[in-house]
């Protein structure tokens, strides 16, 4: 297989970590060795010569190739199996919807979160049980970070560079998770939002870091989901109000007092839609007085429409918990789902 | 022995001309492109007297993108050939 990437010679492990490390490569972590038969495993995976186009980024005109994607996803640690996940991530984030210069340059300093869902999570090992946001597994951490080294050395999104970040957060290392769709009767993220039942399926979307909160004293469901909509209304006070894609994710002790009421995933979006909204003038409670102005009856609401909700079942078996995940600024981002194995060059991807 | 492969695109994006500079901004047309940040507001009025004050610049064209974080909208780079010189700034 021939690549057009420049090769280098190095003369042991620590030397490869260095020759990379020195050039600003990596994410501060060692990185596994590009090796052209390691890369060459990742293409021969996806059938994908090294030069076949994954897609344009619109903002700058940088050609991403399956190449390159490949030799940061074996940096990151990716098997060949983790390798369609990656470039499905990569085709996602290339819709213009996604607006990804924006998201991954923003000084917001959010992440690409990666949702997974199909058979693909199965094959790969991919959990969405025990510590479903963090390192649950070896796939969703490895593909998490693929997605991480080839925004830094595709898009030369390093800090201070393209990357502006003020802050960041730690889901810029890996920000990667599976639904649990084995352990819920609700229907799959992916179905819901228009992909065929049974096929794999990447979402991705731009996202602040995971708000965690608790509500161990009731089995309501409209109790609850307060709780989820008082997070969000929280978020909208003290990050942005702009409306846009929120994710939620419920583990399994809050998931099951939700089915045994019987709500479903949209049934749950309603009610979010309608609790998770404040007044404009509540910002004078957290210190945003001065932009209140003269619209303090302002209504702003967290999604545009039910839709916006990503509402994913995963995390631990045991514990109250769950987790509401802010878009990085509402609506400058959508959150994009695209079957693994698609073709985005023959039909535009549905809106 | 490893021999490894280089992760970056190894070619630079394609790269804008910058355009040929103005021996004076007397009587000039100057553009301003803001992101539409709060900081900009008191920025840009501070440059556009400086420029009509200590510069002569004739004219101060200010436009707004809609999207702080996107490119600037079509219309806007289309007035640009319009200029002499832009001043594109970023405020937080």
């Amino acid at each position: 297989m021939q690549f057009a990437s420049r090769s280098y010679s190095a003369d042991s492990i620590s030397a490869v970590q260095e020759l990379y490390h020195s050039n600003g490569w990596t994410d501060g972590l060692p990185i596994v060795p590009p090796t052209r038969e390691a890369v060459q495993e990742c293409l021969e995976w996806v059938m994908m010569p090294p030069d076949q186009l994954i897609g344009i980024e619109p903002v700058r005109g940088l050609a991403i190739t399956a190449e390159k994607l490949a030799i940061n996803a074996v940096m990151a640690g990716c098997l060949p199996m983790h390798f369609p996940v990656v470039v499905t991530a990569w085709t996602a984030m290339m819709q213009e919807e996604f607006l990804m210069h924006g998201a991954t340059a923003s000084t917001g300093g959010c992440a690409v979160l990666v949702i997974l869902n199909g058979p693909i999570r199965l094959e790969i090992g991919a959990s969405g049980s025990f510590n479903a946001l963090a390192n649950s597994d070896r796939a969703t951490a490895v593909i998490g970070r693929a997605i991480r080294l080839c925004l830094i050395n595709l898009l030369d999104d390093r800090p201070g560079v393209i990357d502006r970040s003020t802050l960041g957060h730690p889901g810029k290392f890996s920000y990667c998770v599976a639904e649990d769709e084995e352990d819920t009767t609700w229907l799959p993220l992916a179905e819901h939002r228009g992909v065929p039942k049974g096929a794999s399926s990447v979402t991705v979307m731009a996202a602040g870091a995971p708000r965690q909160l608790m509500n161990e004293w009731t089995t309501k469901p409209e109790e609850i989901l307060e709780t989820f909509a008082a997070e969000m209304r929280a978020n909208m006070r003290h990050y942005s109000i702009h409306p846009g894609n929120y994710a939620l994710i419920i583990p399994k002790q809050l998931r099951e007092h939700l089915q045994a009421g019987g709500w479903t995933k949209a049934d749950i979006a309603t009610f979010i839609h309608e609790r998770a909204r404040i007044h404009r003038r509540e910002w004078a409670d957290v210190g945003k007085g001065a932009v209140v102005r003269d619209r303090g009856d302002s209504v702003y609401t967290a999604m545009d429409s039910p839709d916006q909700l990503l509402v994913v079942a995963a995390g631990g078996p045991a514990g109250g918990f769950g987790a509401v995940i802010p878009p990085w600024l509402g609506n400058k981002s959508y959150a994009v789902t695209l079957p693994i194995g698609v073709c985005v060059d023959c039909e535009p991807p549905k809106k | 022995m490893f021999e490894v492969l280089d992760p970056t695109p190894g070619t630079a994006p394609p790269a804008g001309r910058l355009a040929p500079r103005l021996d004076t901004l007397e009587g000039k047309t100057v553009g301003f492109i803001s992101n539409g940040k709060e900081g900009t507001k008191g920025f840009f009025r501070h440059l556009d007297q400086i420029l009509r004050e200590e510069y002569g610049v004739a004219n101060v064209v200010s436009r707004t993108k809609s999207n702080y974080s996107a490119p600037a909208d079509p219309h806007i780079v289309a007035e640009i050939k319009g200029w002499d010189a832009v001043v594109s700034g970023l405020g937080d």
